[in-house]
Order: structure tokens, then C-alpha cells, then sequence
């Protein structure tokens, strides 16, 4: 059999489509009882649809004249839609504009029960999706509701060991915001962000195993009490170290590590630059500014002007510049926490 | 009288079709029926004294197995962005619609449908996807197809919005 042989009109029949061409709106073959049924003068072999009894099709023909103008090869495809017929049954159909040989075609098929199988596995699809939705919300949920608990037992914790050396609450919340802050404004992802508010108000822990006689002595320390002092970011980073808890093992670093200087001179291993983890590097920025800004029971709030002056002092020297930088820039939401969040009957910087 | 096109966009289960079906036969069904490719209905409206058919298409919503597909956006004079007060994500999927849409149709109106807002004690969208939502310009409706809150209210205010950015005397279909 020869191309020319092919018995278009019968196959049309057995397949259901409905096949226009453009140059003379002509309708190759008889039109298909869905077609009679959804629009009866589309079945009579013009090409124009009442946009009433099909608008979906209607518009998709204005689009395949454009398609047909402009000579594009390949084919449109409309995608599945449902017009509806005059008793309020739905068709479900798809259309095709194409060129072949230089004639422009409109092949109309009607998708019957494949439309139906479709939307039966889309609907399962769907719902299987919506499920997956709310489990991930649950879970969502839950992992906040864990680490709404996990925050609280460490704030506890701190407010304990806190209660030796007078630290307020509100210190100690500050810390962990200002350095978020910081961690954010540094492109840290949003979960190491989390990490680095609940590990940075740990960093003083290791004062609970400090001496009374040393850590409230009024005055200056000896030699050999600063040496003991100095040992709370050790002490600080062995009970927090080893631990399954990111937060907590971030934690170990802030604590072993917020007291050392970008240049080498700081306690206790005596790191120098980016071998300090930058955890520790922030803190360390965070905590000298809040604990200058506001009032002790030992010393007055100092000005924050005089504070920042001190800072930028030791740019370079003991804090890390770039995230000093960093810290000026976000000078703003650093005074926003410090207004949110005051120390009670306490004075603070202005 | 005018007759435009408007379509219904939105993340899949937003409530679209529900939308559609209250505000033009007055009806909803609580049991989610999946859309597959398009389907339109018609409603007429009289907008200070001018009669305008509203052509609604009622796109399938977006999800991980299907996008909208912009034949059927083209033509359109309006859209009306669809999500779910109960579900976070739907927002983040009517702000890539929203880009589609400006990708796809020069000039369009359009207004925010905050749906099933009947839903009160699942509210679920943030502070700041409000924001995100306000930014986008167009007047924001906390609807429910199943109450009938407020439906009528944001597709009058599409319908008004398609009406004013008409120039005078313009008439038909405009696609």
C-alpha cells in the first residue's frame, strides 16, 4: 500500500478524531457524534467555533492560526480540556494544530477513557502528595517542638551555672541572637544559624568549675588565679565536647575557643586567624560587646560609643576583622536586640 | 458587553475549581477532585452598569507531575491567584504563577484569593509570606468556597480591575 492508498477518512472514524484543514475549513470525513453533540454546526465542516458551545477550542484555534501564519514546524498542542455539551456532559478532548506538506491541520481527538484513567492516577497522585504534605508538617512540627525543649533545658542549665557569677538571662539570650545575626548576615544556612543561637550562650559554662574564692574575688586575680580562671574554656569545652548534638559540639568549639585572638595571643591554646573555628570568632565579638554595654555589679555600662571605640582597637588583634566588619554593618539590628531584650534594673549603654 | 477571559491559578487542592463552582452555580463539594487540563464556565456581571462575561478558566493546578501551560494562559484579561490558608507551600507556588503570568500575558489583572480561610484554627501562611503577597500589588481576599466568604468580592474586584484597564469603548473578547 502507497501513502496515497492510506484510507484516511475510515482510520479517522476508528479513532475517534476529528480532522480540519485550515485552507478551506474543511472537515475531512463525517464528524463524530461527540462533536454533533457538542456543537452541531462544527459538525457540519466549518471551521469556527461558537466560543459559547466551545471555548476552550475556540481560543486554541485562534493560537493554531497564529501557529499556521507564522510556518513554524513541528505541532501545538493544546493539552486536555473538557467543554461541555448542551446536556451538561463533559467531553474530554485534545487538539493538535500541524502542517504537513504545506497544509495546515487541526486533528481534534477525543480522549474518553484515557482522560479518565488520567485523572484517576492524578487523583491518587494528589492525595498521596497531600499526605506527604502533612506528614512532612508533623515532622516539622515535632523537630520545633524538640528543639523548643532542647533551648529550654540549656537555658536552664546557663541560668544555674549563671547564678555564681551574677550573668543575667537576658545576657544570655542576647548572645545567642546577636550572633545568629551575625552568622546570618556571614551566608551561614539557616540550620547552622539555629545551631549557633543555642551553642553560643554556653561559652561561659565552664565557670561552674571555678572556685568561689576565685570567681567572685573583688579585685584583681593573681598570676596563678587568672591561669585558673583561663581554664574555664577548657573546663567549658570537655563538658560539652563529644556530644551527637551539633548545637552541643558547636558549642564545645565556642567555649574552647572564645577567648583566643585573631593574632595568636589569646588563651588557652594560643590559635591564631582561621585555625580559631569562626563559631568561636564570632562569639567572642558579641560577648565583649554586650558585656561592656551593660552594667555589672562589679562595673558601670560603658557608653557605646567608648565600646565600639575598643572594638575597633583590637581589629585585627584579637577579634577576626572581616566579621568585624560584618558586625559594624549590622550595627543596627545588634542595638535592636539590645532594646528587645534589657537586663532588668540594670543600667546600659545609650 | 464585554467578555473576557480570567484564570483560576493556583497549587494543586487550593481550591480553584471550588471557587468556580460557588461563584457560579452556588454550590461546593467537600471531597477534592483533581483537575486534569482545563475546563471553563461562564458568568456575567454587571460592573457599574456594564455587562461583562467572565470566561473562567479553571487551569489544573500546579504540583510535581504537571505545570500550567502558558496556551492556556494566553489571551487572558485576568487572573485570579489562588492558595491554601492552611498550607504554607501554596504560597510559594502562586508567586511563581504570578512570574509565569507577567512572563506570559502583557498587561494582566489579577487578585489574590487567600482560600479556605473558614479554616480558622489551621492558619498556617507566615508574617512574612503576607508580605511577600502584598508586594505583588494586586488586592488580597481571604475567602472560603465553602462559606462563600468573600468569593464574590475578588472575582467583582477582577472583574472591575479587567473593566478599568480597558481603554473607552473596547469591547469583545480581548484575546
Amino acid at each position: 500500500m502507497t501513502r496515497t492508498d492510506l484510507p484516511v477518512v475510515q482510520l479517522l472514524e476508528r479513532l475517534d478524531l476529528a480532522l480540519y484543514e485550515s485552507r478551506d475549513g474543511r472537515l475531512l470525513g463525517d464528524a463524530p457524534d461527540w462533536l454533533t453533540e457538542l456543537a452541531p454546526e462544527a459538525s457540519k465542516g466549518s471551521l469556527e467555533f461558537d466560543d459559547d458551545a466551545l471555548p476552550i477550542l475556540g481560543d486554541f484555534l485562534g493560537q493554531a492560526r497564529r501557529f499556521w501564519q507564522d510556518g513554524a514546524r513541528g505541532r501545538l498542542r493544546s493539552g486536555p480540556f473538557v467543554e461541555t455539551d448542551a446536556r451538561g456532559r463533559g467531553h474530554a478532548l485534545e487538539a493538535t494544530a500541524l502542517r504537513i506538506d504545506g497544509r495546515s491541520l487541526l486533528l481534534i481527538e477525543r480522549l474518553g477513557e484515557d482522560y479518565e484513567l488520567a485523572v484517576a492516577n492524578l487523583q491518587t497522585a494528589r492525595e498521596n502528595l497531600l499526605v506527604q504534605e502533612e506528614l512532612e508538617r508533623i515532622v516539622a512540627r515535632r523537630t520545633a517542638d524538640l528543639r523548643e525543649r532542647e533551648e529550654e533545658l540549656v537555658y536552664r542549665l546557663i541560668r544555674a551555672a549563671n547564678l555564681r557569677d551574677n550573668e543575667t538571662g537576658a545576657h544570655i539570650r542576647r548572645i545567642g541572637l546577636y550572633s545568629a545575626a551575625l552568622a546570618r548576615a556571614l551566608g551561614w544556612p539557616a540550620a547552622t544559624v539555629d545551631d549557633i543561637r543555642l551553642a553560643s550562650p554556653m561559652h561561659d559554662l565552664g565557670k561552674v568549675g571555678i572556685p568561689d574564692r576565685i570567681l567572685l574575688k573583688p579585685g584583681r586575680l593573681s598570676e596563678d588565679e587568672m591561669a585558673v580562671m583561663r581554664g574555664h574554656t577548657s573546663l567549658g569545652a570537655g563538658i560539652l565536647e563529644d556530644s551527637r548534638v551539633p548545637a552541643v559540639r558547636m558549642a564545645a568549639q565556642i567555649a574552647a575557643g572564645h577567648h583566643e585572638w585573631w593574632n595568636g595571643e589569646g588563651y588557652p591554646r594560643g590559635l591564631a586567624a582561621e585555625d580559631i573555628p569562626e563559631c568561636a570568632r564570632i562569639v567572642a565579638i558579641v560577648d565583649v560587646y554586650d558585656a561592656m554595654c551593660h552594667a555589672r555589679s562589679y562595673k558601670p555600662a560603658f557608653p557605646e560609643d567608648r565600646v565600639l571605640d575598643y572594638l575597633r582597637e583590637r581589629r585585627a588583634r584579637q577579634f577576626d576583622p572581616r566579621l568585624l566588619d560584618v558586625f559594624f554593618e549590622r550595627l543596627p539590628e545588634m542595638r535592636r536586640i539590645r532594646e528587645l531584650h534589657p537586663d532588668e534594673g540594670m543600667d546600659t549603654a545609650g | 458587553m464585554i467578555r473576557t477571559k480570567v484564570c483560576m491559578l493556583g497549587s494543586f487542592a487550593v481550591g480553584k475549581t471550588s471557587l468556580v463552582r460557588r461563584f457560579v452555580h452556588s454550590l461546593f463539594g467537600d471531597r477534592y477532585l483533581s483537575t486534569l487540563g482545563a475546563r471553563v464556565d461562564k458568568k456575567s456581571l454587571v460592573i457599574d452598569g456594564t455587562k461583562i462575561d467572565l470566561m473562567l478558566w479553571d487551569l489544573a493546578g500546579k504540583d510535581d507531575y504537571q505545570s500550567v501551560r502558558p496556551t492556556h494562559l494566553r489571551g487572558a484579561s485576568g487572573c485570579l491567584l489562588v492558595m491554601d490558608s492552611t498550607r504554607e507551600h501554596s504560597v510559594d507556588v502562586a508567586l511563581e504563577l504570578h512570574q509565569l503570568m507577567l512572563d506570559t500575558i502583557d498587561q494582566v489583572s489579577f487578585v489574590v484569593a487567600i482560600n479556605k480561610c473558614d479554616l480558622v484554627d489551621e492558619w498556617r501562611l507566615s508574617d512574612r509570606q503576607l508580605e511577600q503577597l502584598r508586594a505583588l500589588g494586586g488586592p488580597i481576599f481571604r475567602t472560603s468556597a465553602l462559606t462563600g466568604d468573600e468569593v464574590e468580592n475578588a472575582f467583582a474586584a477582577l472583574a472591575r480591575q479587567i473593566l478599568a484597564s480597558k481603554p473607552p469603548g473596547e469591547d469583545g473578547d480581548p484575546s
